[in-house]
């Protein structure tokens, strides 16, 4: 026990050091705040404009497809757990549910969510999509073609 | 090969596995099963599909087919298969068929999906009808291993949100004609969204209730959000995602200390667990069901958890916010009724003054802050809230034990017939907004009455019966709702539900003079083209709502008497 | 020489203490932090507190249903982040930023 005392001792120190500091700079430091200084990026010279990001919505689109694909194994393991137990009824039930699953992953590759790169080129030149994942979730790049609304 | 999947190792093994009662989970796998066929459809369809074309006969086909199919269906089965019923069912599948094929063929994808849509809504319509018989001639019974209970509240519950959904269904298919949108995706979430709330109606266990209220709420964030000609359509998703989110993980909270002090989800267990607590001090249990109501008041938009609602209401394309307004408050309800009067009725003492609260602050606030509103949307929004406190008032009579059983059927009443005026109200909104949703102040609506006399009249209609208006439905509704909390000896709620009534009288009459004063630009002659576009489904719903309002106004015996018979809670 | 935490005894209390705890945070983060994507991630944090909180009951009670719920509650986690997640991008292509102060048309 004796051994470990200096440790827990340090450690106890450097919190009280750590919120001291905080607390400090807090009490006594001087503030006054401009917009300058309160940007996220704080280099003393208030920008113009936000800088034009690139935003890669392909890998949101995957993520997306991938969080509500994975979460299947979630019931599949249990299953796979009982699975002779439950007999018939159990194989009717988990196909149900894959099959359920399987109808959106159609829906997925049908609107191109994931085809991107070189493959969704070919799949363009095979196929005339009229709407892919970006026009859907980008309406600049449809509004010529289907914004005609009155 | 299946032998290997199926042989059971040893029969000590073996998992008793549940029955599937068909009969009682056919409304939501019916919506459920149409919602995954309109999504295959528009996945096979895509690329070579023409999104848009919709012609009114396949409207008319696809919503009037399976009614006729369902009216030929259950009178062949009481006049014994006679030729006439068979006839009318024939001819129900035939013009159902035919508006598929011919939309199939011709790649109207949005037209197929409609049809299956409607169908799906229509047949779900006729299996409630089915359990409403069983259950009034052979009493509720619970099923799928107590998970789902078949009872008068939620046949009732499932039938009023059944038809919001057929009305959500029309506006959505005009709105998404006007604005040029994705329709198959609309339509199928519109069917998702109705799943979770019929699930939710018959929900007998309060993990069946949580993941009913996520399968609801999550589509309904999505069609908040469904708009992207306007931004402020995902600016009211997102506000609504966030704080819907926010209140079930509470409501979820509320779940796990209720499991943890009565050791069960199921209701009836609950409640049977509950005779050995009452009087004891739990404190587990106190916290649990609080959080649970705080969820569910987010849900029903009770002040103070309203925050959201004007937002989303004003922000949302037009028919969500009709069917938000209509479906969601109702399915929300019945799950409060369920849980509150069905389950927890022995700790009444605890959670009656919080729901009596809850009540007069929504009537007030939902009454007083409509008056400074400028948009006619967000007006409506506030006086939605208003509304959830009537029904407030019925639910917290509920367990009275005089008069208790008026006021479940005065919250049922009453949430039947606001579904109606809603979503009237909001069909009209729907078609002065114009493309784009422009027009929802009150300036636009400055001499609508000159221009389009008859939208002009039907929006007075269903603002006038929203107000309680005699010889409307909303005047039977609120009769009713003041009626159970005077018989409950309630005179000081019942007066201040009046008193805000007066006051929100004042919201309505203010859109309706607006209406009828003069166009301040002056325009006497309408001009051609810029006349507003009433088409078939938005048509359909007016009318429908317009008679039924005026119908239940008159004769109100029918729905009252329907609305008694569905107060049987199976937990209580 | 005895560990440093030997004495005390981890019971399902302490679960549930971290549980109470892990949801507090997530609840007063939503209300107070203003980047949409933290705020996000809070509900995620309140969920999984309530996950703990089942488990930690489930042990107690001795009882197999608090654990399965887990698994729907995950599941929803999940699809909730998808919908959230679609959301926020939607709106953040439009417009550079997640803040929630950003999102201010509709007022009344």
């Amino acid at each position: 026990m004796n051994d470990y005392l200096p440790l827990v001792g340090m450690i106890a120190l450097v919190i009280v050091f750590v919120l001291a500091s905080f607390v400090a700079s807090i009490l006594l430091g001087p503030r006054n705040p401009n917009s300058a200084k309160q940007a996220a990026y704080e280099c003393g010279i208030v920008p113009e404009s936000e800088p034009a990001e690139r935003f890669p919505v392909k890998f949101f689109l995957v993520a997306m497809s991938f969080i509500v694909l994975d979460v299947e194994i979630v019931f599949l393991y249990p299953f796979a757990m009982v699975m002779r137990g439950l007999g018939v009824f159990g194989l009717v039930a988990i196909t149900i549910f894959v099959l359920v699953l399987l109808i959106p992953f159609a829906y997925l590759l049908s609107v191109g969510a994931l085809a991107w790169g070189p493959v969704a080129q070919v799949i363009r030149e095979i196929v005339p999509v009229r709407r892919t994942s970006v026009a859907v979730l980008d309406p600049a790049l449809t509004e010529g073609t289907t914004g005609q609304a009155a | 090969m299946l032998a290997l999947f199926t042989q059971p190792i040893d029969a000590a093994r073996m998992i008793a596995v549940p029955k599937i009662d068909w009969l009682a989970i056919g409304p939501p796998v019916v919506l459920f099963t149409a919602a995954l066929a309109i999504v295959l459809l528009a996945s096979l369809l895509r690329g070579r599909s023409l999104q848009h074309d919709l012609d009114d006969w396949v409207v008319l086909c696809a919503f009037a087919g399976p009614i006729e199919f369902w009216l030929g269906r259950f009178s062949a089965i009481r006049y014994n298969h006679d030729v006439f019923s068979i006839i009318v069912m024939l001819a129900g599948i035939g013009s159902v068929a035919f508006a598929m094929g011919v939309s199939i063929v011709r790649k109207h994808t949005f037209a197929a999906s409609l049809v299956i849509a409607l169908a799906g809504v229509i047949s779900a319509v006729a299996i409630t009808v089915a359990q409403w018989n069983v259950v009034r001639t052979s009493g509720s019974f619970t099923s799928m291993a107590g998970a789902v209970a078949v009872d008068g509240m939620a046949v009732f519950v499932m039938g009023v949100v059944l038809v919001a959904t057929v009305f959500g269904l029309l506006l959505g298919t005009s709105w998404i004609r006007r604005e040029q949108l994705e329709g198959p995706e609309f339509l199928a979430l519109l069917l998702l969204c109705a799943t979770g709330m019929l699930v939710m109606a018959s929900a007998n266990d309060l993990i069946v209730v949580f993941v009913a209220l996520e399968v609801f709420s999550i589509a309904l964030y999505v069609m908040t959000a469904f708009d992207r000609h306007r931004i402020e359509s995902q600016e009211a998703g997102l506000k609504y995602f966030l704080l819907g989110a926010f209140s079930s993980a509470i409501f979820l909270y509320g779940v796990a200390l209720t499991y943890g002090a009565t050791g069960s989800t199921n209701l009836v267990t609950i409640r049977e667990s509950l005779t050995g607590l009452v009087g004891g001090d739990n404190g587990l249990l106190m916290v649990g069901f609080a959080l649970m109501l705080v969820g569910l008041g987010f849900k029903v938009a009770a002040a103070p958890f309203h925050m959201w609602t004007p937002d989303v209401y004003q922000g949302a394309p037009t028919p969500v916010t009709a069917f938000m307004a209509g479906a969601t408050k109702v399915a929300a309800f019945g799950a409060l009724l369920r849980i509150f009067v069905g389950s927890f009725d022995l700790l009444q003492t605890d959670w009656r003054p919080a729901v009596y609260g809850l009540a007069i602050v929504s009537m007030i606030v939902g009454s007083v802050a409509a008056i400074v509103q400028t948009d006619v949307k967000r007006m409506l929004a506030y006086s939605s809230i208003a509304h959830a406190g009537y029904v407030l008032i019925g639910v917290q009579v509920a367990t009275e034990s005089n008069g208790g059983l008026g006021g479940t059927s005065a919250a049922l009443f009453y949430l039947g017939i606001y579904m109606l005026m809603a979503v009237g109200a909001f069909a009209v909104i729907q078609v002065v907004g114009r493309a784009r949703e422009t027009d929802s102040s009150l300036d636009d609506y400055k001499g609508l009455a000159r221009k389009e006399p008859v939208l002009a009249g039907l929006l007075t209609l269903f603002l006038l019966a929203q107000a309680g208006v005699p010889l409307t439905a909303g005047f039977v509704a609120k009769l009713t709702v003041f009626k159970a909390a005077v018989d409950a000896g309630q005179f000081q709620i019942a007066l201040i539900g009046m008193l805000s009534a007066t006051v929100a009288a004042f919201v309505y009459l203010r859109i309706v003079l607006s209406m009828y004063s003069g166009d301040e630009h002056g325009s006497a002659t309408p001009v051609e083209g810029n006349r507003l576009t009433v088409d078939l489904p938005v048509r359909i719903t007016i009318s429908l709502t317009a008679a039924l309002v005026l119908l239940f106004g008159v004769v109100p015996g029918w729905l009252l008497d329907v609305a008694e018979h569905a107060t049987s809670i199976l937990a209580g | 020489m005895t560990p440093l935490l030997g004495a005390v005894k981890i019971t399902t209390e302490y679960y549930l203490a971290v549980g109470a705890l892990m949801f507090t945070i997530g609840a007063v983060g939503l209300l107070i932090r203003r980047n949409t994507l933290i705020m996000f991630m809070c509900v995620e944090l309140m969920l999984n507190a309530v996950n703990l909180t089942f488990v930690a009951f489930a042990k107690r009670l001795n009882d197999a249903h608090g654990q399965a719920i887990v698994f729907f509650t995950l599941v929803v986690a999940a699809a909730e982040v998808a919908v959230g997640l679609a959301i926020i991008v939607a709106i953040f292509r439009r417009r550079q930023g997640v803040t929630a102060d950003d999102v201010d048309l509709l007022k009344g």
